[in-house]
This record gives structure tokens, sequence and C-alpha cells, in this order.
């Protein structure tokens, strides 16, 4: 039954593509959103790139010479920039996995109704609807040495209070909880979304066969969610390679350069010095690494997204 | 913990017709209980901390208003009176910049993904390179005819879009690009580090400004610089939604003849609303919590809130109660906008459920 339904769909699709092919209104649909991102997203590629491989600086003022590949060579030598990558992919990676785990969990107790689940729905949307520098303030309150109430918490059990944010371990970790408080919410949202696009037949079917509900999760709802699970899981790690506002706020990178991530190197480069072919060949990096990361993620899930379809 | 099993015997009966497992459903129950502590309470820290006196806050923590301390709105009064920056035209900027950013790229990008996922688009690599180099001989070559850096950026867009157009008509040999690759390049638009993309932006429209074209400071530039860093991630979102819908009812549409935009938005766009309406909240909040662009593009008329709450932070040190109201002022809108949402997204599921 559910497989009749998984294969007919997709054959009916691509018949229907073959039908209009050469629709000349696809163009109405395609080319206004492909014009402005274009016009907006051309220049500042074109420009860094360019860049990259100049000396420019605005203050003190240096003017653009070519340099080739030296602003990348000095970068790639820098112990720093490793170090801002481990930190980076450190906190997203980590953030990322909690936050799925957790937001399938939520996912899944909304979806099959528990008791009170209208509040919980909008509470547990919440916190990715606020702005990340007032996430951060909020954090900084909380997680303050003498007026927070998370050490007060700690005092009361007779603990030691904790040096949050200006240990670096403590301070990481601090991070890592704030994303994950933040971002859970975006990942319980597409996955209600697509569970609840889910076809209800294939459940039914399954419940006549008496599955359990262990089998029913690992059988039909963790594979039908694979798609939507991959991509919200694929924008989660960009987004968390490129936090700044947080860190920005919460410990400005310290204690020293503990928790200093890529964006906010690139940030210090180039809006302290202004130096912006240093900081052009940086992002161009960083565009390396993102990208590296994607294509690692994506041959990792193909064999899976391919093996249902 | 032990009143919860106990009333999970008690229930048992009632729940166990339902999914079989009473001890499961109150573990689901504790387990959401824990996270709805952990969501709520830096939110309800932040909305007391905003009525603290002074006192209240530097003395250690207090958690109960009218118990640990004596509630004041003096703060808030403070912010009001403009003593601590004026709030109420950087809540009216992020507002007007945020609906109209959302509302264009969601029209403009959903539009897109459609397309993507109805109709077949094909893209020669080697006229896709013809723009690359062209773009880029043109952007390094017309400044040294003494064009500006606007012009030559203009002319080299459109010359470049023209000659790759007609290049794509020929059977230019290599590989044919389709719709994925078009996806993957609207998603690759997001990956670009936003602090470049900012400062050249910045530089984009100082460009513009020295062209006659004031686009630094002003609803329009913040506007279009939104709505293009907003539409990838709505093509990427709906793109999934539209590919679950059946074709059915479209292909029956045209074989009556209706046309394909009356189709897309009156009969597609209602079957995808609450997919829809998801990505319109995701597009909301970007664009009103963003940071980043809004420090770089603007610097007095249309500063949007994350700047003055930003600024609180730095002029102001340890004065939580003055930070709290901040926080508040730009948290507020976004709970009554997902109490709303979460409405509009149960009565959209049960029109779906009817289809």
């Amino acid at each position: 039954m559910s497989r009749n339904t998984s294969e007919t769909m997709p054959a009916a699709r691509s018949g229907s593509r073959k039908a209009t092919p050469r629709d000349p209104i696809k163009y109405v649909f395609l080319w206004p959103a492909f014009l402005v991102v274009l016009a907006v997203g051309l220049f500042p590629l074109v420009f860094s790139f360019s860049m990259s491989f100049q000396s420019l600086r605005l203050i003190p003022p240096l003017p653009p010479r070519f340099v080739g590949f030296d602003n990348y060579w000095t970068i790639l030598q820098t112990e720093r920039f490793w170090h801002v990558i481990g930190t980076t992919t450190l906190i997203a990676v980590i953030s990322v996995m909690i936050e799925y785990v957790i937001g399938f969990a939520i996912t899944l107790a909304l979806h099959s109704r528990v008791p009170g689940e209208r509040l919980f729905r909008i509470s547990f949307l919440l916190p990715m609807l606020l702005a990340p520098i007032a996430v951060a303030l909020v954090g900084r309150m909380m997680f303050h040495s003498s007026v927070g109430p998370l050490n007060d918490l700690f005092t009361h059990l007779g603990l030691p209070n904790l040096p949050f944010l200006t240990s670096s371990n403590w301070a990481v970790g601090a991070i890592i909880t704030i994303e994950v408080w933040q971002w859970t919410p975006f990942v319980i949202l597409m996955l209600l979304a697509g569970l609840q696009s889910l076809p209800v037949d294939v459940y039914e079917s399954a419940a006549l066969e008496n599955a359990s509900r262990w089998r029913q999760f690992w059988d039909l709802t963790f594979p039908m969610m694979l798609p939507i699970s991959a991509a919200v899981v694929f924008i989660r790690l960009i987004e968390s390679l490129k936090i700044m506002d947080t860190v920005f706020v919460l410990t400005g990178g310290g204690p020293g350069i503990a928790t200093e991530t890529l964006t906010l190197f690139a940030y210090q480069e180039g809006f302290k010095k202004f130096n912006i072919g240093y900081t052009s060949a940086l992002s161009f990096l960083f565009l390396v690494v993102v990208t590296v990361f994607g294509v690692v993620y994506l041959s990792l899930l193909r064999p899976q997204l391919e093996k249902r379809s | 913990m032990s009143v919860a099993a106990k009333s999970g015997s008690a229930g048992r009966d009632r729940v166990v017709q339902q999914d079989g497992g009473g001890k499961l459903r109150w573990f689901v129950l504790a387990f959401c209980l824990v996270w709805l502590f952990f969501t709520l309470f830096p939110i309800y820290w932040t909305f007391i901390t905003s009525f603290k006196p002074p006192a209240a806050v530097s003395g250690g923590p207090t958690y109960l208003p009218f118990l640990d301390f004596s509630p004041t709105l003096q703060a808030y009064v403070d912010a009001l009176s403009g003593i601590r920056g004026d709030f109420l035209k950087p809540f009216i900027n992020s507002t007007l910049i945020g609906l109209s950013a959302t509302f264009l790229s969601v029209l403009v990008g959903s539009m897109a993904a459609y397309g993507l996922v109805r109709f077949d688009f094909q893209v020669r690599l080697a006229s896709g390179l013809i723009f690359v180099v062209i773009v880029f001989a043109l952007f390094f070559g017309l400044p040294k005819l003494g064009l500006t850096r606007i012009q030559g950026i203009g002319i080299a867009l459109i010359v470049g879009l023209a000659v790759s157009l007609l290049a794509n008509r020929l059977r230019l040999p290599g590989p044919v690009l389709g719709n994925r690759d078009v996806l993957f390049w609207f998603v690759s638009q997001r990956m670009l580090p936003p602090i470049v993309t900012a400062f050249s932006l910045y530089l984009l429209y100082s460009e513009a400004g020295r062209a006659g074209l004031v686009m630094l400071d002003t609803y329009w530039g913040m506007t279009l610089a939104y709505t293009a860093f907003s539409i990838p991630i709505v093509v990427w979102l709906m793109r999934d939604f539209f590919a679950a819908l059946p074709v059915e009812i479209e292909e029956a549409a045209l074989i009556d003849d209706v046309p394909r935009l009356r189709i897309f938005f009156q009969i597609v766009v209602p079957m995808v609303m609450p997919g829809l309406i998801a990505t319109s909240m995701i597009t909301l909040a970007f664009v009103w919590n963003e940071f980043l662009f809004a420090l770089l593009l603007t610097t007095s008329e249309w500063q949007t809130l994350p700047i003055l709450i930003a600024g609180q932070n730095s002029y102001r040190g340890d004065e939580w109660w003055s930070i709290s109201v901040a926080a508040v002022v730009s948290i507020a809108p976004m709970i009554v906008m997902a109490y709303f949402l979460a409405r509009m997204m149960r009565a959209g599921l049960t029109i779906g459920g009817i289809r």
C-alpha cells in the first residue's frame, strides 16, 4: 500500500514536467528571484574575490596592490586561524546535534497530542523569534557570577560559583547552551511541518499490523522525514558556522581567543583594522570550509536519500 | 516525580486504548515540562528584571515580584521619556522594513520555488562560465576607461546576462545544469560569510550614493538588502512544500486552460498555506533580529531595534533593569506574533485535513 503511493507519485510528477517543458511562463516564476539575488549578491562576490588578491587597508590608508596568494598564505600560517576553525566547528557540530535530537523528540511529543500541546507549541517556538543580540544579553544575565540565577542555584546546592563566562570550557558550553536554547525551535518548526504532511494511511495500516511505536518510528517516520531532516540540519549547520552576534555580546571571543569564531575573527580584522584584502581572503577560506562541510555532509547523506526514492 | 508516577497509574485506563503506553505518555509530558521551564525561565527572568528597582538586581538574584522585591515602572518611564535613546523610531523602522522585506521575499521566493518544482530549467555550464568571464572582465576593465565602479558592475551585469542568455541557446559543449543546480546556486548565496557581504554591500551602496541614488540609511536600501538575503532561504524551504503537493489538481486546471499564474495564486498557494506561514515567520524573525547589515547600512534615520539594544549593552554596563526593558521591547512583538501564527497554522492545517 505504502510502497505503491511512493512509487507512483514521482512518476506522475515527472510525467507532468515533460508535458510542459518549454512553457515560457516558467521564466516569470524564476526570474524575479534570480535577478534580485544576482544583482545584490554578485557585487560582494566579485568585489571581495578581487580584493582577496590585493593588499588594501582603509585605516591607515594603504593603496590596493596586487599580491597574489600572499593573503591566503599568511592566514594559513596563522595558528589563530586554525584555532578559530576548531572552535567554530566544535560549537556548530555539537549544538546542531543536540538541537536535532531534542527537536525531533519534542516534535514527536507535540504530534502525539501530549496534554497541554497548545501551550507547548507556542512557547517552544518562541526562542528562535528573538533577536540573538537580546538573547545574548539575557544569557549574560543568566550566567552572571554574582547577580545571575544559575550561580545562585549552584550556591544553594552547595556547589562552588562556576566561572561560566571567564573560563574557556565553560564559556564554550555557555555558547552551545544558548545556541541550543535559541535554535532547537527552528528544528521543531520544520520537523513539525514535515510530520504533518506525512500520509496518514501508512500509519493506519501499520497500526493494523500491530507494529510497535518504536518500529513505526524507525521504519516509517524516520525514513519519511529524512529529506526534511537533511534540509533542516544543513541550514542549521551553515547558520551555526556563521555565529557571531551571540559570541560578540556574551564573551567578545574571550577569555583570550577561547570562544572566538570565524565571523568574529573576520570582524576583528575587517572592522577594527579595516584590512579589506586580508578579510576577503579570510572569508573565501571560510567559504571553502563551509563548502567542504556541505560536500561531506551531502555525500554522507545521499545514499540514504536515494535508497528511499 | 512521585506525583507524576502515581497519577500515571490512575490515568492509565483512559490512555491505554489510545497508544498502549501510559508510562510513556507521562514520560513525554515530563520531558515537555522540563523543556518548557528551560525555554521560558530566561524570558520570565528578563520580564521581571525589567520591573525591578536597581537594588533588587545588584543585591543578588530575586525571583518573585511583590515577595522578593516591589516592582517599579521606572525603567519603562525612563525608556519612554527618551533618556536612554529613542525607542519608538527604531521600533517603527524595524516593523516597516521587516514586513515589506518578508512580503517581497516570500512572494518572489515561493514563485521561484514553484517554478523549480514544476518546470525544467536548463543552463549550459559553458554559458554560465561566459557570464562569469564577462562580468570579471568588464568589472576590472571599465573603471580603467573612466567609469565608476557602480556603472562598471551595472554594465557588466546587463551585458553578461544578455550574452550568456544568447549563448545558452547555442548547442555549446559541456554539461547541462538542471533544477538542482539552480537551487544549489540560490542556497549557496547564503554561504558567503555575512561580514563580507555586508561590508561590500556598504561599499556598493556608498558608491550608488555618490552616483546620485541614495541607498545607505534608506527604507529601500534596507528592504532590498533584506529581500535579497531572505529569498534563498524562502526558495529552499518552499520547494519542499510544493514538491509534496499532488499535481493532479493543477493538471485538471491546466486542461481547463486556466493561466499558470492564476493556478499558482488561487489553487497552489492556499494548499501550501501552513508552509507559507512557517516560512514567512522565519523570514520576518530573521529580518527583525538582523544586526550586522543594520549596523553597516544605517546611520541614524532607519536604524533598527537590534542596533538600539546593542547600544544599551555597551553604554550602560550592568544596568540590567534598563537592558531588560530594551530586550522586552524587542521580544514582545515576537511573542504576540508567535501566538497568532501558531493559531493560524492550526486553522490552515484543518483546511488541509478536509482536502
